[in-house]
């Protein structure tokens, strides 16, 4: 408990410091959000499976408390154009649609994140931004369908007529 | 012969264990495989370049790019490898130092720096006969949108506006003697006019400190609203530039969702409307999986509004984050889209791989407008503090 207070305090205190010594900052919106076991090593690793634009599916091993955006920027994940904002609630290319049952099983929305949501290609009710999302032990093995381009949705139908 | 280079080298293959830094033992390993691919080796060996050409060290005749055998249309999973008429030298030298140092210490941004551009070793560096040039950007270097293929800072809540900018910009413009600038600016939604007043008081210091200077505003849309293009096109500008990016058809993937073909448009004929005597500009990027029926009908919609200026560069893909090029149009189509901006009728179409909306913009400018016989600039390439 008292580590945990001391944890939070150290954090606040970095982060007045940087803003004292660096001028305001681009403090992306889900860094005090993420909850995740304190100690790293106890980190679960689960596994993520994405399909991406061409409807290839990616697999991938994911720590506790990452957020969806991390995962696809630190593994190099073939997902074009994602996370333009790095973050920030400030665009929606890391919108990202998940199944029904694991979209209720998520955290509530923020308004910011409702904004920019609403702005996004192909919405569905199950669309969440992956910036937003952190990775906990439960969404292991869910898979998460990253939305087709208007390229890609055209081409599909010319094919299909065809 | 094959296997003869393969137990030559297979010791030092060996040793390099997974050498994924040498593309050598790759290539000795890959060649083993198929005899085909062998053959083709010996040929390009045979016909390839000879001693005499790596020591002349002209290996290159940059216009036979149809020479080049790599991949120029991006298949599925791939990422294409950048062509050799996109290649750059490394931005070092006297004047790129000074000319940071100078922006530093002014706290000017430029979008050079934050847009990753290819040219600013170009730009900056001077060359033999011009002097640096550099596109200064107002408003602070953080953006509210996010594009895709933008690479500038984006925040919800950028920095608040320097109330000294406006004056700090000019004075220093000012006191480099240039005879033309540009000036751009990010995005601030955050801002109820969208930033217009403080470009257009920065136009309006710099033009009282230096009349006979010729000022390019490259702004953003303000959402539409036509008050602000109206502050900014009055506010004793030459050139009012708005970029649409890309064709009507990619807006939406390509811009941020708040950005849109018509809204771009609206723009610049709102700006002609309030100053006829402006000239409006417009830039487009290539390789972002257009057709050429999308570019040319593009084209030609903007010539119905009235854009006089028009520049055509390629896409390139500045981090991960963004997207990647679709592909690389070759130095030859874009000498076409060239012809095909002329034949429409634009006053110029300055179209090529590394153009970019301000490269060389007050060379096009001064030549085509005759602005130079009324100014006084000069007009060949050793023109003194022109800014590009």
């Amino acid at each position: 408990m008292a580590q945990n207070i001391a944890r939070t305090a150290g954090l606040r205190a970095y982060l007045y410091l940087r803003v004292a010594l660096r001028g305001p900052t681009r403090i992306p919106c889900r860094a005090l959000m993420c909850t995740a076991p304190d100690d790293r090593k106890v980190r679960e690793k689960v596994t993520i499976h994405f399909i991406n634009q061409d409807g290839e599916k990616i697999t991938t091993s994911a720590s506790e408390g990452e957020t969806l955006l991390d995962i696809v920027l630190n593994k190099n994940l073939d997902i074009n154009g994602f996370g333009a904002c790095e973050g920030t609630l400030a665009c929606s290319t890391c919108h990202l649609i998940f199944d029904e049952d694991v979209f209720k099983k998520m955290g509530p929305v923020l308004d910011e994140e409702m904004d920019m949501l609403d702005l996004s290609y192909g919405l569905t009710d199950t669309s969440r931004l992956g910036c937003q999302i952190c990775v906990q032990k439960w969404m292991d093995g869910i898979v998460i369908r990253v939305p087709q381009e208007m390229n890609d949705m055209r081409r599909k139908k010319e094919s299909a007529r065809k | 012969m094959a296997l003869l280079k393969v137990r030559r080298f297979d010791s030092i293959g060996l040793w390099l264990k997974t050498g994924d830094s040498l593309n050598f033992s790759g290539c000795i390993t890959h060649s083993c495989r198929t005899s085909s691919s062998v053959s083709d080796k010996k040929q390009s060996l045979l016909h390839g370049p000879d001693l005499e050409d790596f020591v002349s060290g002209d290996l290159q005749d940059r216009s036979k790019w149809a020479e080049y055998k790599g991949n120029l249309k991006r298949q599925k999973g791939d990422r294409l490898r950048l062509p050799p008429w996109l290649k750059t030298e490394i931005p070092i030298g006297k004047n790129y130092n000074k000319l940071k140092n100078t922006l530093r210490n002014l706290n000017l941004h430029t979008v050079c720096e934050e847009a990753r551009c290819p040219n600013i070793g170009e730009c900056w560096g001077g060359g033999e006969y011009a002097t640096a040039t550099a596109t200064i950007m107002l408003m602070g270097d953080t953006c509210t949108r996010g594009c895709r293929f933008c690479s500038v800072k984006t925040s919800r809540q950028p920095p608040p506006l320097d109330p000294d900018e406006p004056l700090n910009t000019a004075k220093a413009i000012a006191e480099w003697g240039l005879d033309y600038v540009v000036l751009t600016s990010v995005d601030r939604d955050d801002i109820a006019d969208g930033g217009a007043e403080h470009i257009a008081k920065t136009v309006s210091y710099l033009k009282e400190r230096n009349s006979k200077i010729l000022v390019e505003c490259l702004t953003p849309d303000f959402r539409g609203d036509k008050t602000s293009v109206e502050k900014v096109a009055l506010s004793g500008l030459d050139v009012y530039a708005h970029n649409v990016e890309t064709v009507r058809e990619l807006q939406r993937q390509v811009r941020d969702p708040r950005a849109n073909f018509d809204q771009s448009l609206s723009v610049l004929k709102h700006a002609k409307k309030v100053k006829p005597a402006l000239l409006s500009k417009t830039s487009i990027m290539l390789g972002l999986g257009e057709t050429d029926k999308q570019v040319y009908s593009t084209l030609t919609e903007l010539r119905e509004a009235g854009v006089d200026c028009l520049t055509l560069g390629q896409y390139m893909q500045p981090t991960k984050r963004h997207l990647k090029v679709e592909e690389y149009i070759t130095p030859e189509k874009f000498q076409y889209w060239e012809k095909i901006g002329t034949e429409l009728g634009f006053l110029y179409t300055a179209s090529g791989p590394l153009v970019r909306s301000s490269y060389k913009a007050g060379r096009h400018i001064v030549a085509v407008t005759g602005w130079a016989a009324e100014t006084g600039l000069k007009t060949t390439t050793d023109m003194d503090g022109l800014v590009s």
